[in-house]
């Protein structure tokens, strides 16, 4: 049985549970005081539109170059791929294994999984339960990860000042991927997993 | 479903010896737990509770340890770099300057509040909490401000930040002389530090203790 059958609201930030009022506008916890809802408001059109929004940014991010690598005055621009290529030229395989998955694959299989995600809640689409909420709840470790290209930027530009010797920039491109990691971020926060379950239940009963 | 008779009564049992899955709302009797004890949703598989012992000295120990840690963490040379005689320093602090004054303001901010700004806020809210439950002051301030720690709990990514170095000194490994510098020891002294009080402060006993609850204050 779901605790919105029985009336019962669960608070969003403390998990407290609240007797559901039909009377009043805005409920609010009677433990932290943050309003109640029974699910989380717009849900999906918000999740919609934050990930499509974070669909647009990724084609510049993976197009424009994320920095450019100045040496004795030459100019060479490196896209997020392009590090990676790099890494493996160097032999650094390992190193090269995790900036792909992190930058490459997970923002990808992020968009790929929860517009799958939901559209199977939206569809009644043949995936059990128990496959999206393990979905959602990799989504949202993983997101995070996706940073480490930024902040590598943030410590090559730092350290790599030696005038025209060597000298490394930020480029739009990261503008660009720092827009998408936190968009799809936001994407995993505001999709309420509870709604896996709500179709889960009605299809049962169906 | 099976327990249909059971989950008529649920609903009518008081609030107090009911809980509820956040994840995928499905509605339980609150099971009772002893120290060292935890509770999972039958469904999905959320950690519902888990109980510790003294978890509010330990944790108040632990916000200190890593307040300790963050100001060389972070203001310390995390990595120096020669290249032909020419020496350059590195601190987490540098980086976001850097890419400030190369014109990437808004990625700037971006760096700033993920390895500083938001574990620093974190740790200054955990310490109010911490401190208005064993003093017994500002509860309802306590409530907000461990309010606003569970809305900034996945925004900051020192464990992130770390990778990002290992990665940045196999890129420049190759170029340039590196070496590794204080800072770093004390950036992966915060980061373990802080891993250990997440895991220290359950919060649904936080929470219990901010709320008033005596049962809950007599395990801390």
């Amino acid at each position: 049985m779901r605790a919105i059958d029985a009336g019962i609201l669960i608070c969003h930030e403390c998990h407290q549970l609240n007797r559901h009022d039909p009377e009043a506008h805005g409920q609010t916890c009677s433990r932290c005081g943050a309003r109640v809802h029974p699910r989380r408001p717009d849900s999906l059109a918000r999740t919609w539109a934050l990930l499509i929004t974070a669909a647009i940014l990724y084609v510049p991010a993976n197009l424009l170059p994320i920095m450019t690598v100045n040496s004795l005055g030459k100019g060479a621009p490196s896209t997020i791929m392009g590090g990676v290529v790099e890494l493996i030229h160097f032999g650094m395989w390992p190193i090269a294994a995790v900036v792909f998955v992190a930058s490459i694959l997970v923002p990808t299989f992020k968009l790929v999984g929860i517009a799958l995600l939901l559209f199977s809640v939206q569809r009644h689409q043949p995936m059990s339960a128990q496959q999206r909420i393990l979905m959602y709840r990799f989504i949202e470790w993983i997101g995070r990860w996706s940073m480490i290209d930024i902040f590598v930027i943030a410590i090559l530009v730092a350290l790599v000042r030696f005038g025209n010797l060597a000298s490394i920039e930020a480029n739009m491109g990261a503008v660009a991927f720092a827009s998408v990691v936190v968009l799809t971020m936001l994407a995993a926060i505001t999709f309420d997993p509870r709604l896996i379950w709500d179709n889960t239940e009605s299809d049962e009963q169906a | 479903m099976h327990d249909t008779a059971d989950s008529r009564e649920l609903s009518e049992f008081p609030l107090e010896e009911l809980a509820a899955c956040h994840e995928c709302d499905l509605l339980m009797r609150r099971p009772h737990l002893g120290d060292g004890e935890r509770a999972e949703c039958p469904r999905c598989g959320y950690e519902l509770f888990s109980y510790r012992h003294s978890v509010v000295p330990r944790s108040l120990a632990l916000v200190l340890a890593a307040l300790l840690f963050y100001v060389p963490a972070n203001f310390l040379p995390i990595m120096q770099l020669n290249l032909l005689g020419q020496t350059t320093q590195d601190t987490v602090w540098s980086g976001v300057l850097a890419l400030y004054h190369s014109g990437m303001g808004g990625v700037a901010v971006l760096v700033f509040l993920c390895s500083m700004g938001i574990p620093l806020l974190k740790l200054l809210c955990q310490l109010f909490v911490l401190l208005s439950i064993r003093l017994d002051i500002g509860r309802s301030y306590g409530l907000l401000f461990y309010r606003i720690y569970q809305h900034l709990r996945e925004w900051g990514m020192l464990e992130v930040y770390l990778m990002s170095t290992l990665v940045a000194i196999v890129k420049l490994v190759d170029l340039a002389e590196v070496n590794l510098g204080i800072g770093l020891a004390c950036f992966v002294g915060l980061l373990l530090t802080q891993i250990w009080l997440e895991v220290t402060m359950s919060p649904q006993q936080i929470w219990e203790a901010l709320a008033g609850k005596e049962d809950s204050l007599a395990r801390n």
